[in-house]
């Protein structure tokens, strides 16, 4: 008889359950950690774990922060899959190929290759596929966890056209739309303190994220959903797509809860439906939520 | 046998070859060499407590525990095999760490720090409130507090995350005593608030299900259009409270809600 063998780490080359897009800035690492802490909530990863990833996460993105792009700024991708006993985690840049990073001459960058190799099971220094990026590939070991609900089918990338209407501070892909239940509140919680929003109406936006993530999951058209965010001072902005037709109004109706007042529009500044790709058959719902008490 | 040079004697040079050092206290014992060693490694390890340990626990803590780590890499490292010894020292460090961690039951309780953190945060937003009228923005906190905004965030996560954490322990500057009358106080106008709530609009069951004081602030916030600190002013508890308390029966009314008819 075979001896069953753990499942791959890598389900599917170029479908993770969450891909980020940020820029490099410092100030956004603090995101992705914020978008891992979410994601071992989800799958009942423990506090050490956790701590793991995010400290060897954190030191590959410090990487594209301070070495990618010479001073300048560019974009930073993170890829996460979770697999049954492990989870992968990928830190990627558009920079210029072959660069100074994490020489071992440098002495901080190589205390975080150290660390990178240290605290993952296999790291992978590569260039990307695609164009002249390079990227950090990292697999950690875990113990078997809850499988998220489903996988997406049709990869995580988004259709076109979404891409550019999400342009902003955040663009960020799940799948399965239930990661949105734990990773939504804290990256809104993020970009509220921006904001320069209040606690008050920071708290508020933690409403308002757990009202999307409850609802959201039916609403969406194919295996994933895209939020982008962005923010001004005192005005945060989030957009949620691909929904299904006629579900953008859905959402806010239903988040109208036992005789209370739709929580989503009690919350949040303005609501606009726009349809996604002139097409009508998904729409995006824009959100916007100030502070200026 | 040792020698028993003391510090003292063999002036510190941090600029002096590790490789020479690991020698002098490998193969000759000289302890004056471990300590230069420990010295002159020492802002390893403290790097690596402040990026593994982020936030987590008091930074001397950890900064105790990553020199340990030190220690141990500083006594088990072979210069022969011609790796810088950073290369060895990190992961040497980190598994110091890290066994902290399990140890002490960082994974299944909350931890010390993030705990102190949550409390301190909470007491500096109902401080600010009550000086400026309005509550704290997270960077006001974190200036406030002398912590970088991120750790704000996670003690406001935290009081979210931790059922077990008590956020019932008295604010300062008001005993357990007043906090329970002026809660009794406001308790006592639940009902006015209530059918506002019912005038509102068709109220189904599921409300009725919630406690008292979740249908308490729960109407403050969306039918009186409260802040959430002005209801934790008037019900007499913390607004991460308050907070919680929302989050906390939304998610319930929800549950009650949704069960029977989802939107999928």
């Amino acid at each position: 008889m075979e001896r069953v063998l753990p499942a791959p780490v890598r389900r599917q080359a170029g479908s993770p359950n969450v891909r980020l897009s940020l820029s490099n800035r410092p100030e956004n690492v603090a995101l992705v950690r914020q978008m891992l802490a979410g994601v071992a909530e989800a799958i009942g990863l423990d506090a050490i774990a956790l701590n793991d990833i995010s400290t060897a996460a954190t030191e590959a993105c410090n990487n594209v922060v301070l070495h990618a792009y010479e001073g300048a700024e560019g974009p930073l991708q993170i890829d996460v899959s979770v697999g049954s006993e492990a989870l992968e985690v990928v830190v990627r840049d558009h920079g210029s190929g072959i660069r100074p990073q994490f020489r071992r001459s440098d002495e901080v960058s190589g205390i975080g290759l150290s660390v990178i190799q240290a605290l993952a099971r296999r790291a992978e220094f590569g260039g990307t596929t695609d164009d002249h990026g390079t990227e950090v590939r990292m697999t950690f070991a875990t113990p078997p966890l809850a499988m998220l609900d489903s996988f997406p089918e049709d990869g995580l990338e988004p259709p076109a056209i979404v891409d550019a209407e999400l342009a902003g501070a955040m663009e960020m892909s799940i799948a399965p739309a239930s990661l949105a239940r734990t990773i939504l509140p804290r990256l809104l919680s993020v970009f509220a303190a921006r904001a320069h929003f209040t606690t008050d109406r920071l708290a508020d936006v933690q409403l308002v994220a757990d009202a999307l993530a409850a609802h959201v999951p039916g609403s969406i058209t194919g295996g994933h959903l895209s939020l982008g965010a962005s923010v001004e001072p005192h005005d945060l902005e989030l957009r949620i797509a691909p929904l299904r037709a006629g579900c953008a109004n859905q959402l806010i109706a239903d988040s109208a809860l036992d005789g209370l007042a739709p929580v989503i529009e009690r919350l949040t500044h303005e609501q606009q439906v726009k349809a996604v790709g002139g097409s009508s058959e998904a729409e995006m719902l824009a959100l916007r939520l100030t502070d200026r008490r | 046998m040792p020698t028993t040079a003391s510090p003292l004697a063999a002036p510190l040079r941090t600029s002096e070859d590790p490789h020479d050092l690991f020698v002098r206290w490998q193969e000759q014992g000289d302890p004056a060499a471990r300590d230069s060693l420990v010295a002159q490694f020492m802002p390893l390890a403290r790097s690596l407590a402040r990026r593994y340990g982020r936030s987590s626990e008091p930074f001397e803590d950890l900064l105790q525990v990553a020199s340990m780590g030190l220690l141990k890499a500083v006594d088990r490292f072979d210069p022969e095999r011609g790796h810088p010894f950073p290369a060895f020292a990190v992961p040497t460090i980190l598994g110091e760490m890290r066994r902290y961690f399990r140890d002490s039951g960082w994974a299944v309780h909350v931890p010390r720090g993030t705990q102190e953190r949550a409390l301190k945060v909470r007491d500096a937003q109902d401080l600010l409130a009550n000086q400026t009228g309005r509550a704290p923005t997270v960077n006001q906190l974190a200036q406030y507090l002398e912590l970088d905004s991120e750790d704000v965030l996670d003690a406001l996560q935290a009081i979210q995350a931790y059922e077990a954490l008590s956020l019932d322990a008295p604010p300062r500057g008001a005993s357990a005593e007043e906090e329970v009358m002026s809660y009794g106080d406001a308790v006592g106008h639940d009902d006015q608030h209530y059918e506002l709530v019912e005038l509102g609009a068709t109220v189904s069951a599921a409300l009725e299900h919630l406690p008292a004081r979740e249908r308490l602030v729960l109407s403050m916030r969306f039918v009186d259009d409260l802040t959430q600190t002005e209801i934790a002013e008037r019900v007499g508890v913390s607004q991460m409270q308050v907070s919680r308390l929302l989050r906390r029966s939304l998610d319930r009314l929800r549950a009650l809600t949704d069960a029977p008819s989802g939107m999928a």
